[in-house]
């Protein structure tokens, strides 16, 4: 199978005058439809290599690779249309426009992308929203709509450009526990419909347990690496960083 | 363009108070502008009007104005020397009128022989202009058979008409005669015939017309006459006219309106230039308006930025998002300014009649002058929205994102 990711010793330094070196060299792979998580501690640069993946930000050192093609040399503008057209969000608070409604802020990245074609559109983004359970919703604005509605627009958006891959950020991070299942449960049935790559980052042992491979990041550092069957999703349940109390959001040792 | 125009206007559309507020600025601004405009506007060419509407733009004169002595008494003592200012008129008259009429910009020309003298009746000795004419010719002028407010106008003969001050200071009615000394010494009987009002006191109280045949015969002036008085199309255009009138012909002097007025139109100009300066005083407002406001703006939408950036806008586009809100907010602002504008004059022109139900204050609405003040402004909103453009474009998508 190739790779849909595969970075080469990414170096990400904060900073001009003070400099903090927050990711040192990580080397990644990682396979098409490959649904993994990303663990670690607070401050350890999970959302850090997020966003060096997702083309949000450029490394200071190293390379990646996206589906093949160098992204580390583009410019802030091909970086935005390499994002528009290849590359799904998720969010911890959403991030939708409160200004638009539930359809026009799954569209927002056809609009972005000038597509031409607004009904093809619409119609995509209402078989979205049903998709996420949100048939009757279309048409309300954002703030109408409740935390778990909110991020399933979110989701529904991620998928409006087709992309192979999605990187969602805490993305049940502030929802209740039932909420961040059906959110979790969605995201894996796109992961299996669609063949979609997925990276979540997440506080959560419950999901983290859930998920094909999980990648525990340490100060910088990759400290372990490893697959899941998530048919054994209660055995993986202490394994999965159990020097953490995820929930706490804290680092706590148990 | 279309996204950027929807997000702008979604934009506008969620600060409503916000928008509405910089909106009701503008159109003060701009309101206030068109209607100073056109007030400043309309009283400037009611100056005009009344100084150049029913009066010469250029007069042809003879060139001698230079006085040279006409009487010297000498004795022991002293000696009294009594100067003419102007005994010859001008010769060549008819061929100069033939020129003038042929000139395109030129649309009245009136030959006159102008003297002095008094009008006598009873006790009352008044001293008069008189003024001999070709009665159509100088109507094109004076408007005289629009000005008549008695009896008719008529000039043939010994026919003459005077103004309403003459006539009521000499208790004259049409048909009444009246006797004309000159200040050659000559003398004569007139039948009035028609009353004017010229609208000045000054020329109601002084002037008689009379023909021009009579006028010649009267000062002896046989084949000569005073002066050519000349109407253009374009009031402005006078010391031109005059210029060339004068390069054309020897031994005539052509005087300009412009050139008589000087004052006035150095006062007009000074209004002009009070009245520009507050325009652009109101211009900066409004700028500094808009500016302020989208400023504002790019801060309370700074998560909308970066979430639209990290979806994949490009910085240009962003910006172009502030620039149509800029854009929109000047443009309708300043289209609803210009039509409170409008109706603030026109309030203006109707609650401020005079007895007679005239307005008082001539406004004059230009509709470039409406369509420059709608393109600046509008202008000036993309320029206010140019920095905070700016700094929206600038915006990093993760530091927004980083944080709820
Ligand atoms: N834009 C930035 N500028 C400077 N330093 C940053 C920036 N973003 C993150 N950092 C620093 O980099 C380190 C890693 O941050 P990062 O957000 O990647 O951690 P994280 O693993 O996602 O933590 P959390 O679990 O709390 O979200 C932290 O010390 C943080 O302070
Ligand atoms: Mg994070």
């Amino acid at each position: 199978m190739p790779n849909m990711i595969e970075t080469k010793n990414l170096i990400k330094v904060y900073g001009k005058e003070v400099k903090n070196e927050v990711l040192h060299g990580i080397n990644l792979e990682i396979k098409k439809g490959e649904f993994s998580s990303i663990i670690g501690p607070s401050g350890s640069g999970k959302s850090t290599l997020l966003n060096l993946l997702g083309a949000l930000d450029n490394p200071t050192e190293g390379e990646i690779y996206l589906n093949g093609s160098q992204i580390n040399k583009l410019d802030d503008d091909q970086l935005a249309d390499f994002r528009n057209k290849n590359i799904g969000f998720v969010f911890q608070f959403h991030h939708l426009l409160p200004e638009f409604t539930s359809v026009e802020n799954v569209m927002m990245p056809n609009w972005i992308g000038d597509s031409n074609n607004p009904d093809q559109d619409e119609n995509r983004a209402m078989e979205l929203l049903d998709l996420v359970g949100l048939k009757g919703f279309e048409n309300k604005l954002i703030t109408k709509l409740s935390g778990g509605q909110k991020q399933r627009v979110a989701v529904a958006r991620s998928l409006m450009n087709k992309p192979e891959l999605i990187l969602a950020d805490e993305p049940t991070g502030n929802l209740d526990t039932e909420t961040s299942t059906k959110i979790y449960d969605l995201l894996r049935d796109i992961n299996k419909e669609l063949d979609t790559t997925f990276i979540v980052v997440t506080h959560d042992r419950h999901i983290a347990s859930k998920t094909d491979r999980v990648i525990e990041i340490i100060d910088g550092r990759i400290d372990k690496d490893y697959l899941n069957s998530p048919e054994h999703e209660y055995d993986n349940f202490e394994n999965v960083a159990p020097k953490y109390c995820f929930l706490c959001g804290e680092n706590v040792i148990k | 363009m279309w996204f950027e125009f929807k997000v702008a206007w979604r934009f506008l559309k969620s600060g409503k108070t916000q928008t509405l507020l910089i909106l009701l600025g503008i159109i003060v601004g701009v309101s206030v502008q068109v209607f100073l405009g056109s007030l400043i506007g309309g009283l400037q060419q009611d100056l005009v009007n009344q100084t150049v509407g029913t009066s010469p733009h250029v007069t042809i004169l003879p060139e001698n104005e230079i006085p040279r002595p006409l009487v010297v008494n000498e004795d022991k003592y002293s000696r009294v020397i009594t100067f003419a200012s102007s005994t010859s008129g001008i010769n060549r008259w008819r061929e100069i009128e033939e020129y003038l009429n042929e000139e395109e910009q030129i649309t009245e020309v009136s030959p006159t022989i102008d003297g002095s003298g008094f009008a006598v009746r009873g006790q009352k000795n008044l001293q008069v202009v008189m003024r001999g004419i070709e009665l159509d010719k100088a109507d094109g002028i004076y408007n005289i058979n629009e000005n008549l407010v008695n009896g008719q106008a008529d000039i043939g003969g010994n026919n003459i008409i005077i103004g309403t001050e003459l006539a009521n200071e000499l208790e004259l009615q049409p048909g009444d005669t009246l006797k004309l000394n000159t200040s050659g010494g000559v003398s004569d009987r007139f039948i009035v015939r028609g009353i004017f009002d010229l609208g000045s006191k000054e020329l109601n109280s002084s002037w008689i017309f009379m023909s021009i045949r009579r006028a010649s015969t009267l000062f002896n002036f046989s084949d000569q006459i005073s002066n050519i008085e000349v109407q253009i199309s374009d009031v402005f255009a006078s010391d031109q006219v005059a210029d060339q009138i004068m390069n054309r012909f020897n031994n005539i002097n052509a005087e300009s309106w412009q050139r008589n007025n000087q004052q006035l139109l150095t006062a007009l100009q000074s209004q002009s230039s009070s009245s520009l300066i507050i325009q652009i005083f109101v211009i900066i407002a409004v700028t500094l308006g808009i500016a302020s406001v989208l400023a504002v703006s790019v801060v309370q939408k700074s998560r909308q930025i970066g979430i639209l950036k990290a979806m994949g806008t490009k910085r240009k586009r962003v910006g172009i998002i502030f620039l149509i809100q800029g854009a929109i907010l000047g443009l309708t602002g300043s289209i609803l300014g210009a039509l409170s504008g409008i109706g603030l004059s026109q309030a203006f022109v109707t609650f401020t009649r005079g007895a007679t139900g005239d307005p008082l204050f001539p406004i004059t609405i230009n509709p470039t002058f409406i369509l420059i003040s709608i393109v600046i402004a509008t202008s000036a909103g993309m320029i206010a929205a140019s920095i905070p453009a700016r700094n929206s474009a600038k915006l990093n998508p993760i530091e927004v994102i980083h944080n709820a």
